[in-house]
């Protein structure tokens, strides 16, 4: 052969990677939109149960796809897609409660009642409950950091206690563990706050 | 699944207020449109660098002109490097130089070898050298040393001139 056609042939497999790399790249986009539409809802709601607001929790779902667009040459590599992304997402959220300033509790209880189901509440009852469930999450808050991300993570029917294991990169024995010592601090904290009042 | 599986919180007897409530957000509605959103985001978002992005006119139809893209690279590139090597000359080997070393004339410290020495002020020219008396004994003393002994014998003087004493 030579090396005109070597050149030539060369730019021929060019022209034919260009076309491979088109596909794939459709192929990839498809396999976003799949995740995007599958799972967006429960990254919403693990992102939401940390920041507490609409925008935020919507900010970091979005920050969590585009981790994902990052890396999506290794989409099919990823085994449980539904873990890697809550994965992904706590993570984001852990870095932006980290970054962000102390939000006060009287946004937390604003924010609630605005978004909590009001099924058969009026107006006071609505604005009560959201006063409870802000106190609840006040005496969260309180907790060590450990034992409060497996209560947060616990609250979520989807996940099993395996998968809470592998969000957090521990063992299931440890997130068990950790999940009696929150409930006892828990019951101790509302027991005070109770006495308090 | 096993009951080691499912989640920790799902059958519990003692689920209190607490968990009510951490259930309760867990449990809220995403916001309409979120996915649409998402994937808008997306699709908005700067997609991987390219190392070479050939324009869209020129993709997969035009082979032959990408050819000569490439011969015209592969002449500028040839073409330069041989300008340059053409112009810079290759550096020349460093040849030895010796030094002879330099010898005082009129004795004194040799200059050890050194390449330059600082020039330094004319000192007193000596015409003749003085001796010390110590000097003049050594001096003399390393002449009798070299003159033969006689210790009181004469030595006859092989003279074919001189008359030889007579026989008895």
């Amino acid at each position: 052969m030579s090396a005109g056609q070597a050149v030539f042939s060369g730019w021929m497999e060019i022209a034919d990677k260009a076309e491979y790399d088109e596909t794939r790249q459709h192929a990839e986009e498809a396999a976003l939109a799949a995740l995007v539409s599958q799972y967006a809802g429960t990254l919403y709601r693990v992102a939401y149960s940390v920041l507490r607001n609409s925008a935020d929790a919507e900010d970091a779902v979005q920050e969590a796809f585009l981790r994902v667009l990052r890396h999506r040459d290794t989409l099919h590599e990823v085994r449980d897609q539904r873990v890697w992304l809550i994965r992904i997402v706590w993570n984001v959220v852990l870095d932006r409660k980290r970054r962000s300033k102390t939000r006060p509790e009287t946004d937390d209880v604003a924010e609630l009642a605005r978004v909590l189901p009001a099924g058969g509440l009026n107006a006071e009852e609505r604005a009560a409950a959201a006063q409870h469930h802000a106190h609840v999450l006040s005496c969260v808050e309180q907790l060590p950091t450990k034992e409060r991300q497996v209560l947060m993570l616990s609250a979520f029917e989807e996940l099993t206690s395996v998968e809470i294991a592998s969000v957090l990169g521990i063992t299931e024995s440890s997130v068990r563990s950790r999940l009696f010592r929150a409930r006892n601090l828990m019951a101790g904290l509302l027991d005070h706050e109770r006495s308090v009042r | 699944m096993n009951s080691s599986t499912q989640n920790p919180f799902a059958g519990n007897p003692g689920s209190s207020e607490f968990e009510d409530t951490l259930r309760l957000i867990a449990s809220l509605p995403a916001p309409e449109g979120l996915e649409e959103r998402v994937e808008d985001g997306l699709r908005r978002a700067p997609h991987r660098a390219r190392i070479l992005q050939w324009p869209v006119a020129w993709r997969l139809e035009s082979a032959w002109v990408r050819t000569a893209a490439a011969a015209a690279i592969v002449f500028v590139v040839v073409g330069g490097g041989w300008g340059i090597s053409s112009r810079v000359q290759p550096p020349q080997s460093i040849r030895a130089v010796t030094v002879l070393p330099h010898v005082s004339a009129q004795g004194g410290f040799s200059s050890a070898g050194a390449m330059r020495t600082p020039q330094t002020l004319n000192g007193p020219v000596v015409t003749h050298p003085a001796t010390t008396p110590q000097a003049q004994t050594k001096v003399a003393a390393s002449a009798r040393a070299k003159t033969p002994a006689r210790h009181g014998k004469s030595v006859p003087a092989k003279n074919p001139s001189a008359p030889t004493p007579p026989l008895n």
